[in-house]
């Protein structure tokens, strides 16, 4: 598949950082005339995942149902994740899957863990460097905003910063706590 | 000029939803992270050039006529789906956070006013702004 990938990579890079994440789907495999990409690609990640997570993640041990379920859409902290769950894809719902990038530049929501009621800053991180993952396809939209507010919204790719912008799949890490202002 | 026009009725339509979210505002530190740790990442150290490293630049861009205004018109602050209030939060909390050593003497927040008056006034060339403010600030290191 190493073929695939290039072509991809080389030939949908301004596609990719225009065009809504499914449309991207859409085209991978095919060949698009474009320009190189404007934005440098830069070697930036430091391992699989954000070094944000490690602010404490709720334990969710014991905790049954979908909502508890990572390879879930319904998985709480998936509340506006648009894309592939990393958790289906040989990563975890905070790890990247092995072979493939996190971008870290990022789009953040914010979910609510029904096992303690807290509102959690969720960092929706993708792998990137691989053909798409195609499995657990998810797309909840809570706090997206219309693609001309690019910051606000999960459609853009996030494979930016990094080697490569061919999108894998999405992780979910918690990396704070929706504290508000005393 | 349509897609300004669309981003303000945008603004001016999920600025209430936006900031009482949770029934009550966030922390700063909670805004930084949902509305700008995205791109400046957690650390401020962005993606230059196309984002820029917050952490040191922010201190002196106040230290040069225009700075001031600057950090509340970049477009991601100006258009950001939160209140002024909560703005000049997050703009406070960037100064002190990750520019603490480059304050000037005289340093003083941000204001909920010059918030509200500034980022009216967003930057549509972003790029020419900073480039002359940072050769105003090489020009006083200069001399």
């Amino acid at each position: 598949m190493n073929w695939l990938d290039r072509i991809t990579e080389g030939s949908t890079r301004k596609v990719a950082r225009l065009s809504s994440r499914r449309s991207f789907l859409t085209r991978l495999g095919t060949v698009v005339a474009g320009t190189a990409a404007a934005v440098p690609l830069l070697p930036v990640a430091r391992g699989n995942a954000p070094e944000e997570s490690r602010a404490a993640a709720p334990d969710e041990s014991g905790m049954n149902g979908e909502e508890f379920d990572p390879k879930s859409c319904a998985y709480w902290r998936h509340c506006s994740i648009d894309g592939f769950a990393c958790s289906c894809c040989g990563g975890t719902q905070s790890t990247c899957p092995p072979g493939t990038e996190l971008a870290r530049m990022t789009w953040l929501g914010t979910c609510r863990n029904p096992g303690d009621n807290v509102d959690y800053i969720i960092s929706y991180n993708d792998c990137c460097g691989k053909g798409s993952c195609g499995r657990c396809l998810c797309n909840r939209n809570e706090g997206d905003r219309p693609m001309w507010m690019p910051p606000k919204n999960n459609d853009t790719n996030w494979c930016q910063g990094v080697t490569s912008q061919s999108y894998h799949c999405t992780i979910a890490a918690v990396v704070g706590v929706a504290v508000a202002d005393d | 000029m349509l897609v300004r026009a669309a981003a303000v009725i945008v603004a001016a339509v999920t600025t209430a939803a936006g900031a009482s979210a949770h029934g009550s505002e966030l922390s700063p530190a909670a805004n930084y992270m949902i509305h700008c740790m995205g791109c400046h990442l957690a650390d401020g150290a962005g993606n230059p050039p196309d984002v820029p490293d917050v952490r040191g630049e922010m201190g002196r861009m106040l230290s040069v006529e225009g700075g001031r205004e600057y950090l509340v018109q970049v477009p991601g602050a100006a258009q950001a789906p939160i209140s002024d209030a909560e703005l000049a939060a997050i703009v406070n909390y960037m100064l002190e956070t990750f520019n603490a050593e480059t304050l000037p003497d005289d340093y003083r927040p941000l204001t909920v006013d010059e918030v509200a008056e500034w980022r009216e006034h967003w930057l549509p060339d972003v790029a020419r702004v900073r480039q002359e403010l940072l050769d105003a600030l090489a020009r006083r290191q200069t001399r």
